[in-house]
């Protein structure tokens, strides 16, 4: 019952104004993006940059072995090679092939080592930075992103999570920053429920109706606190936002070659999404792959699922390179933990969240390089391990947020942003 | 309020008590209180005499500490009207309710339309409505639960009752045996990975009958707020890990071990033992009293019946009656500032459940007042919720009318505040705005069920029934996050705009606002739907803007009325209550 993508909202600035000027917009309200911070100056020039992330997840601990950190040939190593990539001496997984031709623009970190071994609390850890104990729950980076930076100019909201199976508005991932900087999830990727106007209504009823609210909205907000106004008006404008970006939605009109450079895997297609997401101004975008958890038949399982992540991740690194856009988009994959060296009795690998591995690209994240060095059985860190804490403050710093001085403000409670006994990864930052 | 001298029962509460607790465990009770088991036995008192007027002191204590804020002037009519009504019976009023408040002109009016409205029968479901979100805070509903809320408010159950039935349910009341919801929902596994939540419980039993939050105190003293300690949070804790729920009963009930030991505990900073008994929040540590091996039933458990047996000591009745009691500091505080919330859009204390001494009151001797006047009135809702709607300070219109408006603090209560429409308060106006629950009514009248009660009409009309399920899952806060504060969200906005429930209401059917309005002049048209969605009479400016509207698509008449209908029902002015 959907009429075409292509919805009243998307002509919101040429149409023709059925009240004339009694209808202008209202202020934004700018979502609070400086609202609780301690240094709203950080801000403004955040703006201006325009800065965003794209976050990979593996949910359930993609295999360092069979990835970032080949051990071809050792006790553990299994069954695949390793390949050279464009950088000389660095080697990764033969299961990456597109990957290594991009090393030049990654930076590998080879020493994670964290400190939770299960899922179901090791996933928020890892997505909250783990910083200290302070008795509140801590925002997942993308909430967090949507409250230092606010949405981009685009006013799409700032926080997506393409995902697979079903969507909504996921608010606990704010934590004690309110529901309101939760992410908005596309569940397949398909757009938030009523998106679509319904073919009974017509563009000409829809741009009427949004005209004549406003009107009555000018006169309440002309006699009361603003607030209260701001706050109804921002969430039809982001609204309206979202229909005029509806055609991101249609997979159909994209030219086949992104589907088969992407792959037209979940995966594929929901990395594709992200690409069009950030292109559209979304802050920041978490795409999640599910299944990651081979405790059994580890070795089939990754030959069948790392050459999907390889071909949608170099697609996205090399289309946001191409685009002039990884100066200012930062790629991040990664999962809660990697997996044991050690090979269980189902030719499975188990959780392994002491020496693992993670990948980055773009916002100046320093490229071309490996950080770190685990044992040659894989079995422990060789060089200086890093914890997550580590790579949100490497990360904060790479979108221009000082790590080490904004803090979140919890009522009258100041927090720091990243764990407040650690500090960026210098040789990551150009 | 320290001073106050010990309040007795009136006969009412003290009837539904004897029933509440059964004989065998008040004799428990005199053991676990040696220091009590001397004091006779209190005779029950008559009724409280009338308390004399709560509402001009309320408005000398806040007038007294204005510090020379300009006071804005009282809600004129019609914004009185709206408020009252949505206030008191969860909705706008009906054009015609509106018409006749306006064209009355007796000076008494205002008092007599709230003692209309708190003696009518859509104040129960209001005050239901309102203390399920708060008490339970979208965590799912129940029959049985709302059985109890549904008695509780239709007979005005003192509130220290309302509060017992939850702390200590008792199976054999089915009036009220479906408090136990309050506890058996919180005590649900949410998944093999996620254990039962009973620090959840302490912290909610803390929060919402106490006001104070104890989470930080869980695994050590709370870092930033002197008062709470961890002790006060594991004394609280061990009563609730004491209990199970039900599962031989077919109603949510709850059955409680044997304690016989105090609990030890650690901070996780320091790492030396503690011990505490059963510890009541703004009261003092139970003594547990001991029984000799074989002695601890009263009545034995008995396996094969899957019947858990009642020890003779019951820490939860003991947090029943030494937290829902009138000498409870924190318990008549946290009760009074949460209904001073509800009317006045901001707590004396906010955060609502950080009551600690560095954090006062914005009107430390107002607060006092209203928790001592509360629970001498022996805590009658009712009552008390009469006395504020009566302020002054309750009706000061919520208009910026002098220039400094603006700037007023909120916690002078100067100028009235916003506050936002719960779901619930958001279906029933939406549906009494566009005519549809009146006239659904009157077709269930014709159908033969005359004078059905709005309840009933939306649970006989499948549309009805349908659109309030779906309003309240758009419209709530997620569950476990309470709705303090005013969250307009993009799938409420994408919900109104295109959502085929709601643009089925902007069609014309017989005897809704669309069909009512087609049938008028521009003119009319413009003020029936101004007066049926707003409760306002248009504007001048306003009004020649709208009928000029519908002049030039004099064409499409139907269509720019329903335009017009659904920009007014998506107003900032219609969601918000002012």
């Amino acid at each position: 019952m959907r009429q075409s993508v292509c919805s009243a909202a998307e002509h919101g600035i040429s149409r023709r104004r059925v009240l004339g000027t009694l209808a202008g917009t209202g202020a934004g309200l700018g979502l609070g993006a400086l609202g609780g911070l301690v240094q709203p100056a950080v801000g403004e020039e955040l703006k201006q940059k325009e800065r965003q992330v794209v976050l990979l997840w593996l949910d359930g601990g993609m295999s360092q072995l069979e990835s970032w950190d080949p051990k071809p040939n050792t006790r553990f190593g299994g069954p695949f090679r390793s390949i050279e990539t464009l950088i000389p001496g660095v080697q990764i997984s033969e299961l990456m092939p597109n990957t290594a031709k991009l090393m030049d623009r990654l930076a590998i970190v080879r020493t994670m080592k964290t400190e939770d071994p299960n899922h179901s609390s090791g996933v928020p850890k890892i997505l909250r930075g783990h910083p200290k104990n302070r008795g509140v729950v801590y925002p997942y980076f993308g909430s967090a992103v949507a409250k230092l930076m606010g949405p981009t100019s685009s006013g799409l909201p700032p926080y997506l999570w393409v995902k697979p199976g079903s969507g909504g508005f996921i608010s606990k991932y704010a934590g004690f920053l309110g529901a309101k900087y939760g992410a908005l999830a596309l569940g397949d990727g398909q757009p938030p429920e009523n998106m679509l106007p319904p073919e009974t209504l017509s563009e000409r009823n829809a741009l009427e109706r949004r005209d004549l609210q406003k009107l009555f909205n000018q006169r309440y907000a002309a006699t009361h606190r603003r607030e209260w106004n701001e706050a109804n008006s921002y969430v039809y404008d982001v609204a309206d936002k979202l229909m005029q970006h509806s055609k991101l939605f249609d997979e159909s009109l994209l030219p086949d070659r992104d589907h088969e450079r992407y792959g037209r895997h979940d995966f594929g297609r929901h990395t594709l999404l992200a690409r069009n997401l950030v292109e559209a101004g979304v802050r920041f975008v978490q795409v999640t792959s599910y299944g990651w958890d081979s405790h059994g038949d580890n070795f089939n399982a990754h030959a069948s699922r790392v050459p999907k992540v390889d071909q949608a991740f170099s697609a996205l690194v090399s289309d946001l390179d191409d685009r002039g856009m990884l100066d200012n988009v930062l790629v991040v994959m990664m999962a809660e933990f990697g997996r044991t060296p050690r090979i269980n009795g189902s030719v499975g690998r188990d959780h392994w969240p002491n020496a693992w591995s993670l990948a980055m690209a773009g916002c100046g994240i320093k490229a071309g390089q490996v950080v770190g060095k685990t044992l040659d059985d894989g079995t422990d860190v060789a060089t200086e391990p890093y914890d997550i804490g580590h790579m949100f403050h490497t990360w904060y710093q790479a979108l221009g947020v000082d790590s080490q001085k904004t803090e979140f403000m919890n009522g009258t409670q100041p927090l720091p942003i990243a764990h407040d006994e650690m500090e960026p990864v210098a040789e990551l930052l150009a | 309020m320290k001073s106050a001298s010990r309040i007795m029962l009136p006969a009412l509460a003290t009837l539904l008590l004897s029933v509440a607790f059964s004989n065998t465990s008040l004799a428990t009770r005199n053991l676990a209180r040696a220091d009590e088991a001397s004091r006779p036995a209190a005779p029950p008192l008559p009724e409280p005499a009338p308390r004399p007027p709560l509402h001009p002191r309320i408005d000398a204590l806040i007038e007294a500490r204005l510090n020379g804020v300009t006071v804005a002037p009282q809600s004129d009519d019609a914004e009185f009207l709206r408020r009252v009504y949505l206030d008191l019976a969860g909705r706008i009023p009906t054009a015609m309710e509106a018409r006749e408040f306006l064209a009355d002109s007796t000076p008494d009016k205002r008092e007599r339309l709230v003692d209309g409205l708190l003696s009518g029968p859509e104040y129960p479901r209001r005050m239901r409505e309102l203390f399920h979100a708060m008490l339970l805070e979208r965590r799912g509903d129940n029959d049985e639960w709302t059985v109890f809320l549904r008695n509780a408010f239709e007979q005005n159950l003192p509130w220290h009752l309302i509060a017992r039935a939850i702390l200590k349910p008792d199976e054999n009341d089915e009036q009220l045996r479906g408090a136990a919801f309050f506890m058996t929902q919180r005590l649900v596994s949410e998944g093999a990975m996620a254990p039962v939540d009973v620090p959840g419980l302490t912290r909610d039993v803390a929060r919402l009958l106490a006001g104070i939050d104890l989470e930080c105190a869980q695994c050590h003293n709370h870092l930033t707020i002197s008062h709470y300690l961890q002790r006060d949070f594991q004394g609280l804790h061990m009563i609730f890990e004491n209990v199970k729920t039900r599962n031989d009963l077919k109603f949510p009930a709850v059955s409680e071990g044997v304690l016989s030991e105090k609990k030890e505990f650690k901070s996780v900073f320091e790492q030396v033992a503690m011990k505490t008994g059963p510890l009541i929040p703004g009261g003092e540590e139970v003594s547990i009293p001991t029984f000799e091996k074989g002695q601890e039933y009263l009545v034995e458990p008995d396996r094969k019946a899957r019947m858990p047996g009642v020890p003779k000591f019951s820490p939860l009745e003991e947090l029943s009656e030494r937290l829902a009691s009138p000498q409870n500091d924190l318990f008549t505080r946290n009760i009074v500032n949460r209904l001073w919330w509800v009317m006045m859009g901001r707590g004396l204390v906010e955060p609502l459940d950080l009551h600690h001494a560095d954090n006062p009151p914005s009107h430390p001797e107002l607060l006092d007042l209203l928790a001592s006047e509360f629970a001498a009135s022996s805590f009658n809702i009712r009552w008390l919720v009469r006395e504020l709607t009566l302020s002054k300070t309750y009706q000061r219109t919520t208009r910026l009318l002098y220039t400094s408006a603006a700037e007023q603090p909120h916690e002078s209560y100067a100028i009235g505040l916003e506050k936002r429409l719960s779901p619930e308060q958001l279906f029933w106006s939406l549906i009494t705005a566009t005519g549809d629950l009146e006239r659904h009514r009157q077709r269930l009248a014709k159908e033969g069920k005359a004078s059905l009660n709005s309840e009933a009409v939306v649970e006989q009309t499948p549309d009805l029934k349908s659109l309030k399920r779906a309003m309240i899952d758009t419209f709530a806060n997620p569950p476990k996050e309470p709705e303090v504060d005013f969250a307009p969200s993009v799938k409420g906005a994408l919900f109104l705009m295109h959502e085929d429930q709601i643009l089925r209401l902007l069609k014309p059917q017989t005897g809704n606002l669309i069909e009512r309005a087609t049938s008028q002049s521009d003119d009319d048209t413009v003020r029936e739907l101004c007066l049926c969605v707003l409760t306002r009479e248009p504007a001048d400016d306003e009004l020649a803007t709208l009928t000029d509207y519908l002049k030039q698509n004099a064409d499409r008449r139907d269509e720019a009325i329903a335009n017009l209908t659904w920009a007014l029902l998506t107003s900032t002015e219609f969601v918000v209550n002012h």
